[in-house]
């Protein structure tokens, strides 16, 4: 378990409670994506579970490193929808057989928390990239009641999750009902001047559209 | 309730033990088939949750999990069992969804009773989202329409009015309780008790306005919805019922068979008629409440 907030290095974004999940709203070339990777890279005795439903894991791992989350078999976990052969990485690799399996995803899920959290991880930040491709994959009630549980117990052990999701794919009706069951949610968009987020419904987070760097080091 | 299955006598007792010690109500299954029996015949009792091996003799226990996806929806399932995650074939379960918790831990049985705890504390396995302060609701709905038959007609008289208002199909009064939709006036329609999972009302007593869905196929949350194909439900609009203190107890509704918009003027008489039914309730609820106390 946990005491503190999540911290956000370099981002412009207030500390975020414990148990806090997070809809990420925002277009493949907003940024949106960076910064949810961005979002996951915490504390060397923090841990890190992402749940990539449309890039091969190794690639992911390498997006993952740019983004700041330090790779190692103990403290972070892919949880793996698109499979395909990759390399040896670092992190522990699940496979899943598909974007379609939420039940899959969502037991592999609770099995690595579980097993970091035996292993002394002071917090779990997870994410899932993309909502979008679940959705594309699956009708909207299962892929309701997967992220209902996923907060659930992302709630139970005090950890972090960003849910990642292309409103430009969805119906208004859609996002609002995936955002009823998280915390808060923030906004990506692209403007003249770069990438910016705006979050709502987090406490303590300023109202305003903020800019962000969106590139990976 | 809570069904545990486990066809290793000696872990099924053990788990059954550690379940009735915290507090809950057991029934047991071996076997799948015993499994399916204990559902079938479970009428009148609420099933809160589903513990699971996953290996049974002529099935698994992701069989059971669809079965009781399709009885009591809202239920916690978890598989608790010896069988790694990894060796575990979801492929064809993909959307039912459960959690996972390993048997093969020392302290692994307190581990399953604070998931139960949790998950069953925010009935966090739902398809739809809850209200805040869904317990307080609960609470309030508590105190209503506890003598349906009471009412005497006063909300079908209502339910007859907006039909012919709105020149619409039909019209009904339903309570939106912990699982389910119940009805206490219908005209137009008929409809028994609907599981929360299945209903319009389950989203639209979220809006703080007048909800209305002008095409319910287009809306993704209710596409793949048979029964509300099968009642002829084309087109949607509600106001909340809300109790004097503020609880959102259920819906004044409104339907018809094909799609259709409803204008500014006709938002504003449907909110009136669902604030008229719910000064019916809550005078009712008042009687009830004097009687009581005259008793006492």
């Amino acid at each position: 378990m946990r005491d503190g907030a999540y911290d956000f290095e370099d981002l412009p974004l207030a500390d975020v409670d414990p148990g806090s999940s997070i809809l990420l709203a925002g277009s493949p070339h907003s940024g949106a994506r960076t910064l949810a990777l961005r979002m996951l890279a915490g504390t060397a005795d923090e841990g890190t579970i992402v749940v990539t439903t449309n890039r091969r894991a190794g690639r992911l791992a390498g997006d993952c490193e740019r983004a700041g989350i330090e790779m190692e078999t103990e403290r972070t976990a892919i949880i793996d929808c698109v499979g395909g052969e990759d390399p040896d990485l670092s992190a522990r690799v699940m496979p899943v057989s598909g974007p379609s399996d939420l039940t899959g995803i969502g037991m592999r899920f609770s099995d690595v928390n579980r097993s970091f959290q035996r292993a002394g991880v002071e917090g779990v930040r997870t994410g899932i990239c993309s909502l979008s491709t679940l959705l594309s994959f699956g009708e909207l009630q299962p892929v309701s009641r997967f992220v209902h549980t996923l907060v659930g117990r992302i709630d139970s052990v005090d950890g972090l999750g960003v849910f990642l999701i292309d409103p430009s794919m969805h119906d208004d009706r859609t996002i609002s009902t995936l955002s009823q069951f998280c915390t808060g949610r923030i906004d990506v968009r692209e403007t003249e001047g770069g990438a910016e987020l705006r979050a709502r419904g987090l406490p303590e987070q300023s109202r305003e559209w903020a800019a962000f760097d969106p590139t990976l080091r | 309730m809570i069904l545990c299955v486990d066809p290793d006598p000696a872990a099924l007792a053990a788990t059954r033990d550690a379940l009735a010690d915290a507090g809950y109500d057991i029934a047991t299954a071996g076997t799948l088939a015993d499994a399916r029996d204990v559902l079938d015949e479970s009428d009148g009792v609420t099933l809160d949750a589903l513990v699971t091996e996953y290996e049974l003799p002529e099935g698994t226990g992701l069989d059971i999990v669809r079965a009781v996806r399709e009885h009591a929806p809202d239920a916690a399932c978890v598989l608790f069992t010896s069988t790694p995650v990894e060796s575990i074939d979801t492929a064809a379960f993909g959307d039912v969804v459960a959690d996972y918790l390993t048997k093969e831990e020392v302290d692994a049985r307190e581990e399953l009773c604070d998931v139960l705890e949790q998950t069953l504390a925010f009935r966090s396995q739902t398809a739809y989202p809850l209200p805040d302060d869904e317990d307080a609701r609960l609470a309030a709905l508590g105190r209503y329409a506890r003598d349906p038959v009471a009412l005497d007609g006063s909300l079908d008289r209502l339910t007859e009015i907006a039909t012919a208002l709105f020149d619409l199909d039909a019209a009904a009064v339903g309570l939106v309780d912990a699982h389910e939709q119940r009805f206490l006036s219908c005209h137009g329609v008929s409809m028994g008790t609907i599981d929360r999972e299945e209903t319009v009302c389950t989203y639209a007593m979220l809006d703080d306005d007048v909800t209305v869905i002008e095409d319910v196929a287009a809306d993704a949350r209710f596409e793949a919805n048979e029964g509300l194909r099968a009642l002829g439900i084309a087109f949607y609009a509600s106001a909340s019922l809300v109790t004097p203190d503020g609880q959102t107890i259920g819906t004044f509704c409104v339907y018809d068979d094909e799609p259709r918009s409803f204008d500014a003027r006709e938002r504003e008489l449907l909110a009136l008629l669902a604030d008229e039914a719910m000064e019916q309730l809550d005078l009712r609820r008042r009687l009830d409440d004097d009687g009581g106390e005259h008793d006492a």
